[in-house]
């Protein structure tokens, strides 16, 4: 029953992350998203992990994707015209490879760091689910590669802002009146 | 230009919590209230004698109906809801109608009709109800339509009443 | 066995009085409302008009479904489930009443399951019936019903961040998230001396935030911006009809009987009944039904009595206002706690 289940919810989450990436309605791909964030949660829920499946829901499913449903609505995107996509790896060679590195050493720090801990997490399995358990690994022996993490995190956000923001020509900015106000 | 200073609010009434607490008990005190629905089919619109309900048909004291079929009302009827049929009798008045229709998906209650008679034949009762299943069961023959002189006397002598008093005016 | 047998008769009852509950809380609005306004309510259909709800639901299934032109179809039918299916879902984890009896060995108390994580539980699965709101609205193709949607989702990320803070500080306080073990907790013991043990008398900050949150949270007045007749029609639900608005409708009501029994689980002793500590367990449940009632009637009475809120009012309210005062509660508690 248990691993029927499991493997259910592993098919679900796959075939939800695709339809993330391949369906053209963004609305569908927020809702396809938000099924695998489900599936996920019920795998951790099979593995015994009630705080974690809880936290999936309440933080990606609660918040996080009504956050992005609202975007969406609010921008009223429709489906996107892919033929005028610009050519945007060619442009931009060195701010990725940049990027790309940094997002390696970030993640290979993670794994250094949390290295040795990791018989010891082991261990205590069984306490990671209680609240002080989770505490004391997040705030203790990982503090660090958690910090480290955010900052990933962060930098993604910064990443997705420079990627996403449109650039615009100099005809294309808005006037500015005597008083800098700006004017249509 | 009117310039309205706002009101400088206390630090209670901007903690808003307090003032909240005082609208919930202006509409707790409320609740408790005596209650002003009115049970209307139960308890009935009580009507006075300017209630200007559905026109009828006045009956002297013996059976026979006032009306003598002249068309008055018919032709003051701006919504055109009378239709009349006269015929010729033998008792004094010498007509009466044959067929006397009103109907009530076109009457406007306005009571021209009323003011047109000149047998004080027809008269706005205060009767308001109105309901049936069908469109040609709101149209009213004579039978519906008849009522004793004496249910329609209240109206019949406040309208004398008004009228009387502008004969006053209009002879001085 | 018995114990599966045990559950599954719980989540029945459970089930089949919450959504009674919802309904005769339908009743109640109408009737509280009616009051409020010196006027005397539903009366004609049973006695005081207590069919009344029944009425409405053969009304709504005989009513025409409609789905408006351009409508995105599976969502706009989806949107009225989830609505219903969240709200009904969170229900599981309340804990109705304290021990009923044992079978054996096995403790059986009254309530569906007995999560270690029953406060997340609630919120994180009660959360999820705005996305009826936003889909319905998304759905619907119509620009009131979009507006509400939008409405409902700024709204939701506003005041669920106070909400889950204002939960917290209870949970620091009673180290745990489990809600029966919160209640067992409040049950023994007086605060101050004299009061019953509630966490109301500790978090009294905490109590005014997570009342004023629920409300923002069930989309209930002063807050209520998805549906807002006066500008939006009808909001979300402007294009629905028959059946579906009145998932809606009971989706409505389950959240807030499901909010309303969240706050007295966590502020108010839940199932214990004040100053009897060893109370049976149908005195418990009466108890918590007297509660979470003045808390449903709290929902009724605050619609007749405050204007809704100006939309900019709402959010200053929820970012600068509660989001400051919920963190301000979390650190005091945390100081008092750890000190």
């Amino acid at each position: 029953m248990a691993n029927f289940l499991f493997y259910l919810m592993a098919l679900g989450a796959v075939v939800g992350s695709l339809g993330v990436v391949g369906s053209k309605n963004p609305i569908t791909s927020i809702l396809s998203l938000l099924g695998t964030f489900f599936c996920l949660a019920t795998i951790y829920l099979l593995s015994g992990f009630q705080f974690l499946a809880a936290a999936q829901i309440l933080v990606y499913g609660g918040a996080v994707m009504v956050l992005f449903l609202f975007v969406v609505m609010l921008l009223n995107l429709g489906n996107p015209d892919t033929s005028a996509a610009p050519d945007f790896i060619g442009k931009r060679r060195v701010p990725i490879a940049i990027a790309t590195s940094i997002c390696l050493a970030l993640l290979t720090f993670i794994g250094v760091l949390g290295q040795g801990d990791v018989q010891a997490g082991n261990a205590s399995l069984a306490e990671v689910d209680t609240i002080t358990g989770l505490a004391e690994l997040l705030f203790g022996s990982f503090l660090l590669p958690f910090e480290a993490g955010s900052i990933l995190l962060l930098s993604a956000a910064v990443a997705v802002i420079v990627l996403a923001k449109r650039e615009r020509s100099q005809a294309d900015k808005p006037q500015t009146s005597d008083t800098g106000e700006a004017v249509r | 230009m009117v310039i309205v200073k706002r009101k400088e609010l206390t630090l209670a009434e901007r903690l808003y919590i307090p003032e909240v607490l005082r609208g919930l008990r202006i509409t707790l005190g409320k609740m408790f209230q005596p209650k002003s629905t009115r049970q209307y089919p139960e308890e009935p619109i009580p009507s006075t004698e300017v209630t200007r309900g559905q026109p009828r048909l006045a009956e002297n004291e013996d059976g026979t109906l006032r009306c003598v079929s002249c068309g008055m009302c018919e032709i003051a009827c701006p919504a055109y809801a009378i239709t009349i049929d006269g015929h010729e009798i033998d008792r004094p008045i010498e007509r009466e109608p044959e067929r006397f229709e009103i109907d009530f998906l076109r009457c406007i209650l306005c009571g021209f009709c009323e003011e047109a008679c000149p047998k004080e034949a027809i008269w706005m009762s205060d009767e308001l109800e109105l309901a049936d299943t069908t469109r040609k069961g709101l149209i009213y023959g004579i039978e519906k339509l008849k009522r004793p002189a004496s249910a329609l006397q209240k109206r019949i002598d406040y309208v004398k009443r008004i009228n009387d008093r502008w004969r006053t005016f209009s002879s001085t | 066995m018995t114990v599966l047998l045990a559950t599954f008769i719980k989540a029945v009852v459970i089930f089949g009085a919450l959504v009674s509950a919802a309904g005769l809380a339908t009743l109640a609005e109408r009737k509280v409302s009616a009051w409020i306004q010196h006027r005397l309510g539903p009366n004609r259909v049973g006695p005081f008009g207590a069919l009344q709800p029944l009425a409405d639901g053969v009304k709504f299934i005989f009513k025409e479904e409609f789905v408006p032109e351009g409508a995105t179809r599976w969502l706009f039918i989806l949107a009225p489930a989830i609505s219903a299916m969240a709200a009904m879902m969170s229900v599981a984890v309340i804990p109705f009443g304290g021990l009923v009896t044992e079978i054996d060995g096995t403790e059986i108390y009254f309530s569906i399951a007995d999560l270690d994580i029953g406060a997340l539980w609630v919120v994180a699965i009660g959360g999820l019936g705005i996305y009826g709101v936003i889909l319905g609205g998304w759905a619907s193709n119509s620009k009131y019903s979009l507006y509400g949607g939008l409405r409902a989702s700024a709204q939701m990320i506003s005041y669920e961040l106070p909400l889950i803070l204002s939960i917290l500080a209870v949970v620091a306080m009673s180290d745990t998230l489990n809600l029966r073990e919160i209640v067992n907790i409040q049950t023994s013991g007086t605060a101050f001396g004299f009061l019953p043990n509630w966490n109301i008398f500790y978090q009294p900050l905490a109590f005014v935030l997570f009342v004023v949150c629920t409300f923002a949270e069930t989309n209930r007045h002063p807050f209520d911006f998805a549906e807002c007749e006066s500008e939006l029609v009808g909001g979300f639900h402007t294009e629905y009809s028959s059946m579906k608005f009145a998932l809606f409708f009971l989706g409505e009501y389950c959240a807030m009987i499901v909010m309303a029994s969240l706050t007295v689980t966590l502020f108010l002793g839940g199932f214990s009944v004040p100053y009897w500590e060893e109370a049976p367990w149908y005195l418990g449940v009466a108890a918590f039904v007297a509660k979470t009632a003045f808390f449903m009637f709290l929902f009724l009475w605050v619609r007749w009595t405050l204007p809704r809120f100006r939309y900019d009012q709402l959010m200053n309210l929820g970012w600068k206002v509660f989001l400051p005062l919920s963190l301000l509660n979390i650190l005091l508690t945390g100081l008092a706690v750890s000190l």
